[in-house]
């Protein structure tokens, strides 16, 4: 096992400069002046340049590699015009947000999509049956911004049961931080008013961002039930006389249980694309909005330090997922 | 023989030259056929080429697709003369969302294609030659499925501009990693053959051994990657028109479409409403079809 | 951090998750807090290194200034400065300031510290400083006793009241207490404030939101009864107008900027709305390239200006908007009209046969700010405008610093870009040296005019103390820009804001930039 993980993190740790590469790759393919744009608006023409001697844009690429590695390594991403902070700061600062919603959304997919996927096996057939297929198929063709924005219209604007976006109503006090995610910190401070408004805020961005994840879950959950109702040793427990639904919860429950996560290991990271447009509708201040607002406004740093935020953490949450597979499946131990 | 009239000679000797190839299309349409799913699919995605070969011709207001201006008629709901209503400038939005079938046609084409001439090749060899060439290659894939694919296409489009040839570029670079994982466990699965070890001891060049034996094995895997991926190809796109790194106006293209319709909700929103739908369709078509693919060329893999 | 900032007390306040409309405001205690929305966030709250119209709405209420603007049309009221004189050179003035006015941590604002601000200003050399720059060296401002401050200009300048309202008086103390080593204080002053103002902060976060709290004993007093005076105010930061909407409409704001014409229209017809609408100062216009490319040549640029449709201007703004019928705007001193060119296809194409293009058969790029619909809709009525002259019009929407980036130098600049540029105060200097070759680099100068005549006359003004000679200048300047058509000119659209009907003191001053509104007299009424 410790072999496993060993390896694994050295692979991570590969992954990660190859990925640190690609960044510096784009960075410096950029059309507009970069110390131009560091230096902003009001910027005269002596101070583009000092900027330039300041950030090392006039020396050659592979000393500014160097430079660009051993800035990552002292955690200095640069900083951001638009919000005037260190990037670091303000990713530290978003980060809790987006992995809130990453973690409901994956929270809700599974919890209602694998029981989902699992009856829709029992029921083969049925409407029910149908519905979900339907519902798997769809899932993932849905253009997330578009049934983001119709749900705001339904919910939120004609119906008002729900806020329309943000985290956390205008004049509501934040509860103390503990880990950032506000619904998670006002339930560990007991405000219930608090997790009540945070809860109404995280309903439609945790849905909408839930939406494909849900919908491979459906599928590869039904599928494996499938095979797994129709294997031999389930219909050896069934004649011996073990009652359908322990039939059903032991034995076929488990052997669902790695393919669905390795299916959440996958969409997990188009879940991580996802937030950039489902956090732009609901103006859910995380790591997606902040990009996009960065990148929309030509304001590079933040871009950078976001796509390596997310890149670190999808490669983390593969290792975890490959951590879990082989301390689950005996088979894969040792590989 | 039976007599048959004038097609006589010619066309016979067609069907028993293509006998095998023939009957075995036939299955193919047949088994196609019998998933209702996949039939869906293959009606959405051919409703979807025909808007993009002949859109243009059959809309009915054709200067509203460059962008003409008709402030009077702006902001009208849908109606017997605008079925989807209008935009800002009075433009109709059935017009204009029919156009951008062709754009998104493209696209998807473009990103699709670029990804599989970079991929193929590059998971063939991986896969045929192994070792070394391997290593290299299916590590330098794996940074790049280490970040999703959204982030990095955001992050490139933002280093070269906004703009649909730079969104179609970076979706390429995003989507080539796919390919060459998929051709890569055909490929290796196939090296072992017992034909093409056959045709190594007879002396065959590596180039005859893929030319004839890898790649047109690799096809149908291929291809129903392909017509799924067309799908997930366009979303992308438009999801960064919605972000506001698409085509720029008046192209009617539908991601950007619906970012300009969000400042229009709820009042007017007819607007966002049917571009959104059309990519739905398009989506969930390619997708159908896609499915409907593989379950027919290759049903080990059957999914239910 | 600034989450730790967050945890100042709450005492009392009603949190929002009550979802029903009619409970329209905010709270604490039994005074009303005021939300006010807008898209523009406040990255660097310092005086002296930043201004835009959300980042001088916030400063207004934490800062107090010698002066005041005040009244449509602006008139400059005494505010820290009881009363001021001016030598018969125009070089010295003199201000005598109020004796009451203090600093919120108790520190009495006396000249030192208006001197202090005014040399940290200067020094900077950053946001406000090109105003007084040129006139004003460092060193020339002197404390003359602890209520008197005296400025000597390097030469006459008729106009330098006029830009004295919008630099403001930091405490020097705190700032230099707070400095870290040569910084004079400006990364602290980025997010917090060392001000008089009848505000102070409350949680601060430049991004999102941004409350205040009222000062009860601010020294000038509160222009509303004791008893309606609001708790606070808070500034919403959202970005799109869409959410900002629904945020009014459900009543978790009270008043909203920078809503589309579209939406205000939808919004007059609701009860429960009020919708205001000013004439606004701040021309539009789209600003050609005079040195670079087909629009080097005045007659391409005539034909360009005789192609454009003005109606659609009033149009896309639903009527209310002003089509430009001089080259300054309506607020200036010594404007004058002229005769301004009108959409006429003829003469379009008599004055691009002059051109060595007749035929059209080009592309020109249009620069505009990203994410403004407004400007981009005008984008489109100009392609299609320059349709028939078979001129192609490309596109390109980007954030405003990437915008004024490319604009600073000719070689650059776009074919057409378009700006908004506002008159910040009534001079006529201000808004002719927008003309004249020292506009270069700024974004107001996008068009790279040089031109020797206008020029000579603009340094001419500038220091001119015969009132009528120095208009009938300004007049000719006028005249000459028409000529020349270094932009095309479009309007002045009104200022519009959409507020809820229990918001009272609601002021317009048309010197306010883009979405900014004065806060301090804002109150809700009771019911």
């Amino acid at each position: 096992m410790l072999r496993l993980l060993a390896r694994r993190i050295a692979y991570v740790a590969l992954m990660l400069g190859g990925l640190v590469l690609i960044t510096f790759v784009i960075s410096n393919v950029t059309p507009a002046d970069p110390a131009a744009l560091a230096a902003g608006p009001d910027a005269t023409p002596d101070m583009v340049a000092t900027l330039r001697q300041e950030y090392g844009l006039d020396r050659p690429l592979p000393e500014q590699f160097v430079r660009y590695v051993g800035d990552l390594l002292h955690f200095r991403l640069g900083r951001s015009i638009q919000s005037g902070n260190e990037v670091t700061d303000d990713l530290a600062r978003y980060l809790p947000a987006t992995l809130e919603l990453v973690l409901l959304a994956m929270g809700f997919a599974c919890v209602v999509g694998i029981p989902l996927g699992v009856l829709s096996a029992v029921r083969r057939h049925s409407w029910f049956d149908h519905a979900i297929r339907v519902l798997a198929v769809s899932g993932v063709a849905l253009p997330a911004f578009w049934i983001a924005l119709l749900l705001q219209l339904v919910l939120a604007v004609w119906m008002g049961w729900l806020p329309t976006g943000g985290q956390l109503s205008i004049a509501a006090d934040p509860p103390p931080v503990v880990t950032g995610m506000v619904l998670l910190d006002a339930l560990l401070a007991g405000e219930w008013a608090t997790v009540s408004d945070a809860a109404a805020h995280a309903v439609m961005p945790a849905f909408v961002l839930s939406l494909p994840c849900l919908a491979s879950v459906l599928r590869v959950n039904r599928a494996e039930m499938i095979e797994v109702l129709g294997s031999d040793h389930v219909t050896a427990a069934r004649a011996h006389g073990v009652a359908p639904g322990r039939v059903v919860g032991l034995l076929a429950l488990k052997n669902a249980m790695l393919p669905t996560m390795a299916m959440i290991g996958l969409r997990f990271g188009w879940m991580l694309g996802s937030t950039v447009l489902v956090e732009t509708v609901f103006d859910w201040p995380g790591l997606g909005l902040y990009a996009v607002s960065s990148a929309i406004a030509s304001d590079f740093k933040p871009v950078m330090g976001v796509t390596l935020c997310i890149g670190l953490l999808f490669m983390l949450a593969n290792l975890l997922v490959d951590l879990a597979y082989g301390w689950l499946d005996p088979r894969t131990r040792g590989a | 023989m039976s007599a048959t009239a004038a097609p006589g000679p010619r066309l016979a000797r067609f069907r028993a030259e293509y006998a095998g190839v023939l009957r075995q299309g036939r299955f193919f349409a047949w088994t196609f056929a019998r998933s209702p799913s996949a039939l869906l699919g293959l009606a959405l995605v051919a409703a979807f080429l025909l808007l993009a070969a002949i859109g243009p011709w059959i809309v009915p207001y054709p200067e509203d697709a460059r962008g003409a201006v008709h402030l009077a008629n702006r902001l009208q709901p849908p109606s017997a003369s605008h079925l989807f209503g209008t935009d800002e400038m009075g433009n109709d939005i059935l017009t204009r969302v029919i156009t951008g079938t062709r754009t998104s046609f493209w696209i998807g084409l473009t990103i699709t294609g670029l990804a599989a001439l970079v991929g193929v090749p590059l998971g063939i060899m991986a896969g045929y030659f192994g070792g070394r060439v391997r290593s290299v290659i299916m590590r330098v894939t794996d940074v790049f499925l280490a970040v999703p694919g959204l982030v990095l296409a955001l992050a490139i489009v933002a280093s070269l501009g906004p703009g649909i040839l730079h969104g179609v570029l970076a979706l390429a670079v995003v989507w080539w990693p796919g390919y060459v994982r998929l051709i890569e466990a055909k490929a290796l699965t196939l090296r072992s053959e017992a034909y093409v070890e056959a045709a190594r001891t007879m002396g065959a060049s590596h180039r005859w051994i893929l030319w004839h034996h890898i790649l047109p094995n690799c096809v149908s895997p291929l291809v129903v990657k392909a017509s799924m991926d067309m799908g997930m190809a366009i979303l992308a796109a438009a999801s960064l028109g919605f972000v506001g790194l698409g085509a720029k106006p008046p192209a009617p293209e539908w991601g950007a479409m619906i970012s300009v319709g969000r400042t229009f909700m709820p009042d007017w929103w007819w607007y966002p409403a049917f571009p959104g739908l059309f990519i739905f369709l398009t989506v969930l078509g390619f997708n159908l079809f896609g499915d409907g693919l593989r379950d027919t060329l290759d049903p080990r893999s059957a999914r239910g | 951090m600034h989450r730790r900032n967050f945890l100042l007390g709450a005492s009392g306040l009603v949190a929002a998750s009550s979802l029903d409309p009619a409970f329209g405001f905010e709270r604490e205690g039994n005074r009303r807090i005021l939300v006010f929305s807008g898209n523009q966030p406040v990255p660097i709250l310092d005086p002296h290194q930043r201004y835009d119209w959300s980042t001088r709405m916030m400063q207004r209420c934490l800062y107090d200034a010698l002066v005041r603007y005040e009244g449509s049309p602006a008139k400059v009221i005494p505010w820290l400065a009881e009363r001021w004189e001016t030598s018969e050179d125009g070089r010295t003035w003199t201000f005598h300031l109020v004796g009451n006015a203090k600093f919120h941590n108790g520190d009495p604002l006396d000249a030192e510290a208006v001197r202090y601000s005014f040399e940290r200003g200067l020094k900077l050399n950053k946001g406000i400083s090109w105003m007084l720059s040129k006139h004003l060296r460092p060193g020339s401002v002197a404390a003359v006793d602890a209520r008197t401050v005296r400025f000597t200009l390097e030469q006459p300048y008729p106009d330098f009241l006029s830009f004295l309202p919008l630099w403001f008086v930091v405490n020097p103390r705190q700032v230099v207490a707070n400095a870290e080593g040569e910084d004079e204080g400006q990364k602290w002053l980025t997010n917090a404030e060392a001000g008089s103002g009848p505000f102070r902060i409350k949680r601060w976060d430049g991004q999102t939101v941004m409350s205040l709290e009222a000062v009860p004993d601010y020294w000038k007093g509160w222009p509303m009864a004791e008893a309606d005076r609001p708790a606070g105010v808070i500034y919403r930061v959202m970005r799109e107008s869409a959410p900002r909407k629904a945020a009014l409409q459900r009543g978790e704001v009270d008043v909203a900027a920078g809503l589309t014409p579209d939406d205000l229209e939808q919004l007059e017809k609701m009860p429960g709305m009020v919708v205001t609408n000013d004439p606004g100062a701040a021309p539009f216009s789209i600003m050609l390239n005079t040195q670079k490319g087909p629009t080097a040549d005045v007659n391409f640029r005539k034909a360009l200006a005789h192609a454009f449709d003005y109606e659609a201007l009033i149009t896309i703004h639903k009527g209310d908007a002003q089509l430009m019928d001089g080259p300054f705007p309506p607020v200036t001193a010594g404007r004058i009209a002229c005769d301004m060119p009108r959409q006429n296809l003829e003469l379009a194409r008599q004055y691009l046969a002059k051109t060595p293009t007749p035929e059209g058969g080009i592309e020109l790029e249009f620069l505009h700010i990203a994410g403004h619909e407004v400007q981009r809709q005008i984008g489109l009525v100009l392609l299609a405008a320059l349709r028939p002259l078979n001129i192609k019009v490309n596109l390109v929407a980007q954030p405003w610093p990437t915008l004024i980036g490319r604009g600073a130098s000719p070689e650059t600049a776009a074919a057409m870009t378009a700006v908004y540029v506002t008159p910040v105060t009534t001079s006529p200097d201000t808004v002719a040296s927008q003309y004249a070759s020292s506009a270069a680099g700024q974004f107001w100068g996008i068009h790279h005019l040089r031109d020797a005549e206008i020029d000579r006359m603009v340094a001419e003004a500038a220091v001119e103390l015969d009132q009528a000679k120095r208009m009938a200048t300004y007049a000719a300047i006028q005249r000459r820009i028409v000529d020349l058509q270094p932009v095309i000119f479009g309007m002045t659209a009104n200022q519009r804001w959409a507020l809820r009907p229990y918001v009272k003191g609601f002021a317009h001053q048309p010197l306010n930039l883009t979405g900014e509104v004065d806060l301090f007299p804002l109150f809700a009424a009771r019911a």
